[in-house]
């Protein structure tokens, strides 16, 4: 994780590509890891499914969906992460819903995420008042717990959770659900800036990012992009060469 | 925090898999885990400073405990036969007494033992310290035990420790053949022991958790996503400036009066009590609300407070389609937007009620998603209140989901219970010997059993959906079959596989097809002062036309699982005994599953 402060250093933008682990089947892990960082992205948030993720929109829903019809749980790719005979190059986070944590144990769930060669976690229903429930098993493993800030997120709280971040900030550019968008609400960038100004770690946006003009639009108010559904749907559907554009459009050094 | 003693260790790993337990044993006596004092001071040095270690014996001489209590050392001595205080006195560690638990009389003797703490077993098989089985633990309640010298064992396990813990407050558990896999410990299984035991979850959050309010025990917390936690943490404010405010009780009081029609008759049913021949029983009649169920009550409500927060919008779930109504017709009456999400399959089996909705002026969105039911409902709301949070408020229709609307919804439908309590000193001049509600997410059983928790003397039951029968895949028997865990926002209990994923639930009744439970219950499940008992779908049929011809009343499919549970209930009651049934709703909206499944009713 030390690499995504270096790499705000340098003035460079990063690229969180998010996967549903088992989408595909559980061999696809590996493949789409590979593929990705190859790629040149930056990190890999890989996804867990979950029966009832209520805050992900229908692309990843349904990717979720797929996932759990090939029998994919949190131990099967913890163990699938821990068989990879690749060199793993990039950051790896695990996004997860809580409800399959807790039934595998939080402190067992730090242990093997560690062991899986993990960076990180991202939990969307565990908030920052009960962070505890993880935050302590987390730490012993050198994992952070990334924290995701919102449009609707008030100051006060906003700089209570920034006191706390680690890794990167999860800043989310819609008040809704996952899933593609074809624009961002104006205030987004206002937004951005003001948890850039605050924030120890870099800040990157996910939530609706799926165009090169959301790029464009936010690039100098942010450290990195989180892209998920259009890329999900992209390697569901056989065709991930068409994302390669946005990866470019944000990695890409930029002369502005 | 309770302590934790994994006992009966042979095998190193084992030792490192406890190495967050707070104490080992280690058994002396006579026992396929009986291991040698070498063999104990071998794994002993495996464990660190800060664990006890024990050492069990059964009728062992003082020389031969003494001796092991140097050589190992160990740090305590538990002692299972029939020990004379002599012996007791002598041994220089602190010394645990085991004592099989069978009656009353059992638990006596507890406090004349003059060792320094007792251990509580079910009474043994084959040979004596340890016996594999759970005893009545509530033979432990009122006994005036010292609790913090008191040790349980006895058939523990992962799943039952924190029930166990809540029941009787140890001071240490003791586990052995519940981490044990084919006759041999097993790590997963000790380290899953030790995070139950100590509350992995919950009760680790409380004690550390910034805010702490909004917990029952170990259930409830606002587990949401962040974009929802503003309008949480408003609404919380919001209710509890409300609910202290003297003219928002006064209008919520006069709508139920003058709109739902309350109060409602505790009827008195006569031929129920000669055809039972048991108890004299009495009818809450939520059927009789406008709208026709209690869901009403909690409708205005929360309609009241979202206009006083300044929001006209309105998104509900709805099984049954009963809440839905509700809403719908609180919406039309406040001239509030409002949209509806129901499952699919429920759109099916409830028409009357989608057409009531829209003829309110409602906008009904069909869930086709899961199994098209409540679940799946509940989730495509969530979806919508996450998008539409700054103008919508949340109409939650039952004890569910994050704080405060456990709390809310409670509170609003406590108005049954508090009737209910004020009618039945009126007939009868005291409180009722039981009452039996039914639960889905548990929001009539709640407001009517809240009122008179702290009356010990009421027995108070809670029937779910059993669906074809708790043994098989289709029910939604969540106290039954669930366990801990997230859903909807709080932690509760839920139907859930191995992996942490929600399972679908069944029912014929819509309004308790659901695979949770609202956290207030889920916590007196726990701590036993509710006991939930399961009624299947032929059950329920049966009761719905018991009660017709009986009382004239057509009960809802959702009231009739308390019905059925009723009547079992009265079998081992009186005539001098009084059993108050709520019917929550009346049957209308339930017509054409009674035609189609009651064909050729004669």
């Amino acid at each position: 994780m030390k690499r995504l402060a270096e790499l705000k250093q340098s003035g460079h933008k990063a690229f969180v590509a998010y996967i549903m682990a088992g989408d595909g089947g559980i061999e696809k892990l590996g493949e789409q890891i590979q593929h990705l960082q190859e790629r040149g992205v930056t990190a890999i948030e890989v996804g867990i499914p979950f029966s009832d993720p209520v805050a992900d929109g229908p692309t990843i829903e349904a990717a979720g969906n797929r996932a759990l019809d090939e029998g994919i749980t949190l131990e099967k790719v913890l163990e699938e992460m821990q068989r990879f005979d690749f060199e793993v190059k990039v950051p790896l986070i695990i996004m997860t819903y809580l409800n399959p944590v807790i039934r595998f144990g939080a402190e067992r769930f730090t242990l093997e995420a560690k062991k899986a060669g993990a960076s990180g976690i991202i939990i969307p229903d565990l908030p920052f008042e009960h962070r505890q429930l993880i935050e302590p098993f987390a730490k012993q493993q050198e994992l952070v717990l990334i924290q995701l800030v919102t449009l609707t997120t008030i100051d006060s709280r906003l700089k209570e959770i920034l006191k706390q971040a680690e890794g990167f900030v999860y800043a989310v550019t819609v008040t809704g659900i996952t899933g593609s968008r074809d624009e961002l609400a104006e205030e987004v960038g206002a937004f951005t800036r003001k948890v850039r100004e605050l924030s120890p770690v870099p800040v990157y946006a996910g939530f609706g990012i799926s165009k090169e003009s959301h790029v464009d639009m936010l690039r100098d108010d942010v450290d990195g992009f989180i892209v998920g559904s259009a890329i999900v749907q992209a390697f569901h559907e056989g065709r991930i060469e068409d994302v390669e554009p946005l990866i470019d459009a944000v990695t890409a050094p930029h002369s502005v | 925090m309770t302590h934790v003693k994994i006992c009966g260790l042979m095998e190193e790993q084992h030792v490192k898999a406890a190495s967050s337990a707070d104490a080992i044993g280690f058994v002396f006596a006579p026992s396929r885990r009986r291991v040698s004092i070498e063999r104990a001071q071998e794994l002993s040095r495996l464990a660190t400073n800060e664990v006890q270690r024990i050492g069990v014996f059964v009728n062992a001489s003082y020389e031969e405990i003494d001796k092991a209590v140097k050589t190992v050392p160990l740090t305590m001595v538990q002692l299972h036969g029939d020990e004379p205080d002599e012996l007791i006195q002598r041994i220089e560690v602190p010394v645990i007494q085991a004592f099989s638990i069978r009656t009353p009389a059992d638990v006596e003797k507890l406090n004349s033992s003059i060792a320094d703490y007792v251990l509580v077993d079910a009474p043994g098989t084959d040979y004596r310290g340890g016996s594999g089985h759970v005893f009545d633990w509530s033979l432990l309640e009122n006994a005036n035990l010292d609790h913090s010298r008191l040790i349980l064992a006895g058939g523990l396990n992962k799943d039952n420790v924190q029930a166990a813990i809540s029941q009787t407050h140890p001071f240490m558990v003791d586990v052995s053949s519940g981490v044990e896999t084919d006759g041999r410990k097993d790590e997963v299984k000790i380290q899953q022991f030790i995070l139950q035991a100590k509350g992995d979850s919950m009760e680790r959050t409380q004690e550390k958790t910034i805010d702490p309010v909004g917990f029952f025990g170990r259930y409830g917390g606002q587990f949401v996503p962040e974009t929802l936690m503003k309008a949480v943490k408003e609404l919380e404010a919001a209710y509890e400036d409300a609910k202290n405010d003297a003219e928002f009780q006064k209008e919520y009081h006069h709508y139920l009066k003058e709109y739902v029609g309350r109060e409602q008759p505790l009827t008195f049913a006569a031929r129920m009590t000669e055809a039972w021949g048991g108890p004299k029983i009495y009818l809450k009649r939520e059927d009789l609300n406008h709208t026709g169920a209690h869901k009403v009550n909690n409708a205005i409500g929360q309609a009241l407070l979202a206009q006083r927060m300044g929001k006209r919008k309105i998104v509900a779930e709805t099984g049954a389609g009963q809440h839905g109504v509700a809403t719908a017709t609180i919406c039309a009456l406040f001239d509030l937007d409002c949209v509806v999400f129901m499952g699919e399959e429920d759109i099916k089996r409830q028409q009357l009620n989608v057409f009531r909705m829209k003829l309110l002026g409602a906008r009904v969105e069909s869930v086709t998603k899961g199994s098209g039911t409540l679940k799946d409902a509940v989730n495509e709301a969530l979806r919508y209140w996450v998008t539409n949070v700054e103008d919508t408020h949340y109409l939650i229709g039952s004890a569910l989901g994050p704080h405060p609307f456990p709390t809310m919804v409670r509170d609003f439908q406590s108005v049954i219970g508090k009737e209910t309590k004020r009618q039945i000193l009126e007939k009868e001049g005291r409180l009722p010997d039981a009452i039996v509600a039914c639960v889905g997410g548990g929001s009539n059983a709640i407001g009517m059993f809240h009122p008179f928790i702290e009356d010990a003397s009421v027995r108070l039951i809670g029937a779910e959906a059993a669906g074809d029968g708790v043994d098989t895949e289709r029910h939604a028997a969540t106290l039954t079959k669930g366990s801990e865990g997230v859903l909807h926002g709080a932690m509760m209990k839920i139907l859930q596989d191995d992996a942490g994923q929600v399972q679908e639930a069944h029912s014929i009744s819509a309004g308790l097809d659901y695979p949770g439970i609202g956290p207030e219950h889920a916590h007196l499940a726990d701590n036993g002062r509710v006991t939930y008992e399961a009624i299947t779908d032929d059950e329920a049929l049966a009761s719905v036309i018991e009660m017709s011809r009986l009382e004239g009343i057509i009960p809802a499919l959702e009231s009739a699982h308390a019905i059925a549970e009723a009547k079992k209930q009265a079998q081992s009651m009186t005539a001098d005994d009084v059993l108050i049934i709520c019917v929550s709703g009346r049957g209308d909206k339930d017509m054409a599953t009674y035609a189609e499944k009651m064909e050729g009713l004669s």
